[in-house]
Parts: structure tokens; sequence; C-alpha cells
């Protein structure tokens, strides 16, 4: 008995406590705010001051109005789905910078949330998904589009969701 | 293999445990006056204390990497909750009584077969485990290779929603109008709408594939 529940103690990870799991859970949200996040944010930051000084974030956002309008989001909200396009974590941190410069709102920072995150490190996670799952080739550029058609689908549910909870 | 089937079984600890997760990260009893609010995820990540009247310790008009910087040293505490409580669940079996929940539903709403549903399920925390899973069932022969195309376009858009959500979206939470539960649930639609564009994509072509084809085969 003893024995056996050795080997399939053995099989499977060791047994942590809760207090251990959660312990070891947080570990790993520090790593990834240390490792990911926080160098997300120092460029975000420095992205849109660049931006801001150098005035290229007006143009950009005179440009892109138009087709932004559609989602409900200023033109420069776009720099924030550039960044996403990068990574998650650096789309967001541009969100949430374009918001504390007072360029978007709350709610229209509620559209880009779930956008960024939906067609966010796209190259990365075509690797790391796409060609780890060995998928057909043959569909990797149908595979590689659905995200962002996915993003942009998802600022429009979320648009409407917010104007029928009446917050936007 | 015995040890598989322990593997599998789902213990009301697996249940309870996905049921606090969910209330609790959907936001339903953050508005809530009674004792359940301490089941919510963003109350129970409470606020920083004010150094100013209104002002937290990042202080206020500051830009550049230093700004940067401070803001990513508000979102630890929130990704170590969040992550922490993840953890506890996934280790108390939620991703197993997830499973089960979702193993009925795959082949209806995705078109992928139902012993996929580890891998559906896990694929909502790691990237990784959900695609070297689905690797796997392809490589078994529990998936076709026009299965794994639609799992894949379902797994690729907003991979790993749960983790990156708390994660990589961590600037955005305090932000955010919406509870983190509905941001997620947004992303989880437009995932199934994502690998349902795939699905029909891939039957269309098929079916022109077999026109052309059967003129030529005769």
């Amino acid at each position: 008995m003893a024995e056996q529940a050795n080997a399939a103690s053995a099989v499977m990870k060791p047994k942590l406590s809760i207090v251990e799991e959660f312990v070891a859970g947080a570990k790993k949200g520090f790593y990834i705010g240390a490792e990911m996040i926080a160098p997300a944010m120092v460029l975000a930051y420095v992205l849109i001051l660049f931006l801001d000084i150098t005035g290229l974030m007006t143009i950009v956002g005179r440009a892109l109005s138009p087709v932004m309008a559609v989602f409900g989001l200023p033109g420069e909200a776009i720099v924030a789905l550039v960044a996403a396009f990068f990574a998650k974590a650096a789309g967001c941190a541009t969100a949430a910078t374009l918001y504390s410069k007072g360029l978007i709102t709350a709610p229209q920072a509620t559209i880009l949330f779930p956008a960024c995150v939906t067609m966010g490190t796209l190259i990365g996670h075509f690797v790391r998904i796409v060609i780890v799952s060995n998928a057909n080739k043959k569909w990797h550029p149908l595979l590689l589009a659905i995200p962002i058609v996915d993003a942009v689908v998802v600022m429009l549910l979320t648009r409407v969701v917010l104007n029928v909870m009446g917050l936007a | 293999m015995p040890e598989q089937k322990d593997a599998y079984k789902v213990t009301w600890k697996g249940w309870l445990s996905l049921l606090i997760l969910i209330v609790s990260f959907s936001g339903v009893f953050a508005k809530t006056d009674g004792p359940l609010r301490a089941l919510d995820f963003q109350v129970l990540t409470g606020e920083f204390g004010q150094v100013a009247n209104g002002i937290v310790f990042t202080g206020k008009g500051g830009v550049g990497a230093r700004e940067g910087f401070m803001f990513a040293l508000t979102l630890f505490p929130t990704l170590m909750f969040a992550l922490g409580c993840i953890n506890v669940a996934e280790s108390m079996g939620a991703l197993r009584a997830a499973e089960k929940l979702f193993r009925p539903i795959l082949r209806p709403f995705m078109g992928i077969p139902g012993a996929s549903g580890l891998a559906f399920v896990s694929s909502f925390t790691s990237s990784d485990v959900g695609a070297v899973m689905t690797k796997g069932l392809v490589e078994d022969k529990m998936m076709t290779d026009e299965e794994r195309t639609i799992f894949v376009a379902f797994q690729y858009a907003g991979s790993a929603p749960v983790t990156n959500t708390f994660g990589t979206g961590a600037a955005l939470l305090p932000i955010s109008v919406l509870p983190v539960g509905v941001i997620i649930a947004l992303i989880c639609v437009v995932k199934f709408l994502g690998a349902n564009l795939v699905r029909l994509y891939l039957k269309w072509h098929a079916a022109k594939a077999r026109a052309a084809g059967g003129g030529i085969d005769g």
C-alpha cells in the first residue's frame, strides 16, 4: 500500500500545502512583475514621453482618428495596440499611460484592455503556440490573422457592453 | 494505467475551488455590503495608503522611465495575490473540475473532441502547456490535423487569458470600469468566435477542394 502511494506520488509532482502553493504562485507573480511588467512599463512610459515631446503623438492621433472612432476610441489609442503587437504587457502599460495622461478615458481604456490581451505578443505566441503545437503550415497565415480579427471584434463587443451597462 | 485514472478524479475541493475562483474574479460580490465581499478579488487586493490627499506613494505628475517604474511597483501586490490564488486553485483540482465541466461542450461549440478537455482548460492559465498537450493529442491520434488548427486558433488569440489578464494586463486592472471577470469572459467569447471562423473556413475550403477534386478524380 505504502509503496503504491509512493509510486503514485513519484509520478505526480510532490504535494505542497495550500500555503506553499500560494507562496509559490505569489513568487511567480513577483517575477512576472519584475521580469515582464516593470521593463514593459519603463519602455511604454519612455515611448509615450518621446512621442509626446516630438509631437508625433498628435500626428498619429489625427491621422487615425476616423478608424479608431469606429471603436469609440481617439486616434492616439492606436499606440497601445501597436505596442500590444510586440507584447501584451507593453500594450496594457501603454493604454494605462494614455489614461494617466488624460488622452483616453477609463471606459476607453477598458475597451483597449481585452484587445491588448487578445492580439498581444502576436509573434512570440505564434512560436509558443502555433509552432509548438505543430499546426498545419498551410494555415499559418490564417492563424496569424485570427487574433487581430478577434481583437477588432472584442473592442466592438466591449463598447456594446459598456453602453448596455451605462458605463460609457 | 491506474495512476492516470486517479489523477482525473474530481474531488469536491476541486469544484469548490473552481467556484470560489470564478466568483472571486467575476466581481459579483464587489459592491455588496455583507461578509460575502470578502470573497471578491478586487476587494481583497485592497488599497494603497495615501501619502497626501488622494495621492498614493507613486506621487503625482511623474513622467518617463521613473514614473513607469513607480507605476510598475504598484502592480506587484495584485500580481502576487492573483497568481497565488490561481496556483492554490490549480493544486486543489480546479483544472480537473473545469475539464469535467467543459468536456461535453467542446464538440458542439468548437468542433474539437472532448478528449482535448484538459488541454482546453490548461490553455486558460498557460500558453505552453496547452500547446504541448495539443501536439500530443494529434500524435496520439485523438485529434485530427484540422481539429488542431481550430483548437490552435482558439488558444493563440488571447493566449492564457486568465494569467495574462492579471499578469500582463495588471496596469489596466485598477483603471478598467468592468470587473476583471467580465474582461476575461469577453476575451473568451471572441476566442470561441475566432475558432469557429477557422472551423467554418476549413469546412468551406474542404467542400471546395472536394468539388474540384471530384472533377479530376472522375
